[in-house]
């Protein structure tokens, strides 16, 4: 396997770039970018048939040896693209490559966002911290849009299973608890219980088949000191679902990085629940979402595990595996023991 | 053996991290040297108090499993956990105390699940003990780091 270098993807985007002549990659890094993939950025340089100069700041995803959740390439590359150009803000998708042939394994490249931050912590402190309510504003407004939205019309349905609204609650909590099964390496009693209580007490169907993003929180979405969010990233969960899903995600309250209780270290959860309901133009009936809210404390935990099976498993040693695997591991576990009243 | 070894690690976390990290220029080393720096901290907490929490642990859910034996679903569990109930730590390696950890918080998901199915007084009781045990057992793994 050779080294990811700039000429092999200047030679890979050559292919791509009908008629340019020139073409450059520069910059070349790796960056810390979503769980799954490897992320990297470069700078891509052309003469354009028509004979100007064209330079653009590049994104790589490229699939990894071994990774916290298993996802495709192409439903996350999907997923971005049914919403480029949308009230939901996303940067262009360009080439999709499935053929390991070119960089060692699958990849995808997109446009770079340049210019804004994306860390959750970020958020805590000025000159961001004065603007929460907006940022705050604007990211579950974004989810309202994103639940909003027709994933029929946009598409995604030939490439996303398209559940029904009766078992959209089963086939997400068999997916994750299997995941469990598969990874622990210690027992997990309270993550068991969560599990035994969300199979005796389902939750009402869906209002609506949505689009779910899977990882809507903090840390997954580019914004600035104005409080304007810029793009929404790291697609590579989604999946067609219930709407309640994603925003019992970004309730949870593992994304408290604040210490104190404004979710995603932005609002509070029933304001955050309010601008949702008036975006998305559905209810978050109460008794469904703290379905969906311990329901994900069994999806981070299916994650959490993971990490750490991967990390001793010696398949991927990146510190964030050991990271999840001590800290979150817990949180989830506190985050599951708060939502049934136990902490 | 001085300096412990919680001292230690704790050192070599801070400098990566606020030394070494900083001065890295790819994005992606920095990131993960600051990241391996708070991994380590936890290393150096968890070194401390490992054998500690393991031996608490253990104790309370065999304390809680002297109890229990009622309500065992078969013979073969009301055995189990009556050999369970009668462990002792006696080698406190971190590697053994944790294999034990394992044994009883495994017999202790079928306890729990057993008990949630009885609507009688002492299996209440018993659900709320275990509840209380699996509270505590997030304070006893929560870092010094970690807001929540």
């Amino acid at each position: 396997m050779a080294d990811l270098t700039e000429a092999r993807i200047a030679g890979y985007i050559e292919g791509r770039l009908a008629g340019a002549t020139d073409v450059t990659v520069s910059d070349l890094r790796r960056i810390v970018g979503g769980a799954s993939r490897e992320t990297y950025r470069l700078k891509l340089a052309y003469t354009a048939p028509e004979g100007q100069r064209v330079e653009r700041p590049l994104i790589l995803r490229r699939d990894p040896p071994d990774s916290l959740i298993d996802t495709k390439r192409d439903i996350e590359f999907a997923a971005y693209a049914a919403f480029y150009g949308s009230a939901v803000p996303v940067p262009e998708m360009l080439w999709l490559e499935e053929d390991p042939a070119h960089l060692d394994f699958p990849f995808f490249i997109a446009e770079e966002l340049v210019g804004f931050e994306s860390s959750p912590t970020g958020l805590l402190s000025p000159p961001y911290s004065d603007k929460a309510e907006a940022i705050g504003l604007r990211k579950w407004t974004i989810l309202g849009e994103i639940s909003k939205a027709d994933p029929v019309a946009l598409g995604l349905d030939k490439v996303m299973e398209l559940p029904t609204p009766q078992t959209c609650w089963t086939r997400e909590l068999g997916y994750w608890e299997r995941e469990v099964d598969k990874d622990e390496v210690e027992p997990q009693p309270i993550i068991r219980a969560a599990i035994r209580w969300l199979r005796a007490n389902p939750p009402p169907p869906a209002q609506k088949i949505s689009v779910v993003h899977g990882d809507y929180r903090s840390g997954n979405f580019l914004y600035d000191s104005d409080g304007e969010i810029h793009g929404i990233l790291d697609w590579e969960m989604a999946h067609l679902g219930d709407p309640l899903e994603d925003l019992g995600w970004g309730l949870n309250r593992i994304w408290c990085w604040g210490g104190d209780d404004r979710r995603g270290g932005l609002l509070p959860r029933e304001r955050a629940i309010e601008i949702w309901e008036n975006a998305s133009g559905l209810r978050a009936d109460p008794a469904a979402l703290h379905w969906w809210e311990l329901f994900n404390c069994v999806k981070g935990q299916g994650i959490w595990v993971s990490s750490a099976k991967a990390w001793i498993d010696g398949q991927n040693r990146d510190p964030i595996l050991a990271f999840s695997a001590w800290r979150m591991l817990n949180a989830q576990d506190r985050a599951a023991l708060e939502l049934m009243g136990k902490l | 053996m001085t300096p412990t070894v919680q001292a230690f690690i704790g050192d070599v976390a801070a400098r990566l991290g606020m030394v070494f990290a900083p001065d890295l220029k790819s994005p992606y080393l920095a990131g993960s040297a600051g990241l391996t720096a708070a991994v380590l901290m936890m290393a150096a907490e968890e070194a401390d108090r490992a054998a500690h929490r393991l031996v608490e642990e253990n104790r309370a859910i065999r304390g809680i499993f002297k109890d229990a034996v009622a309500h065992a679903t078969s013979e073969v569990f009301a055995d189990e956990l009556r050999t369970l109930a009668a462990g002792e730590d006696n080698d406190l390696r971190i590697s053994v105390l944790q294999a034990a950890n394992n044994d009883l918080r495994r017999a202790l998901i079928e306890l729990h699940a057993a008990v949630e199915r009885d609507p009688g007084p002492a299996a209440r009781r018993l659900d709320a003990e275990i509840w209380s045990e699996l509270a505590e057992s997030t304070r006893r793994r929560a870092f010094n780091s970690v807001r929540f």
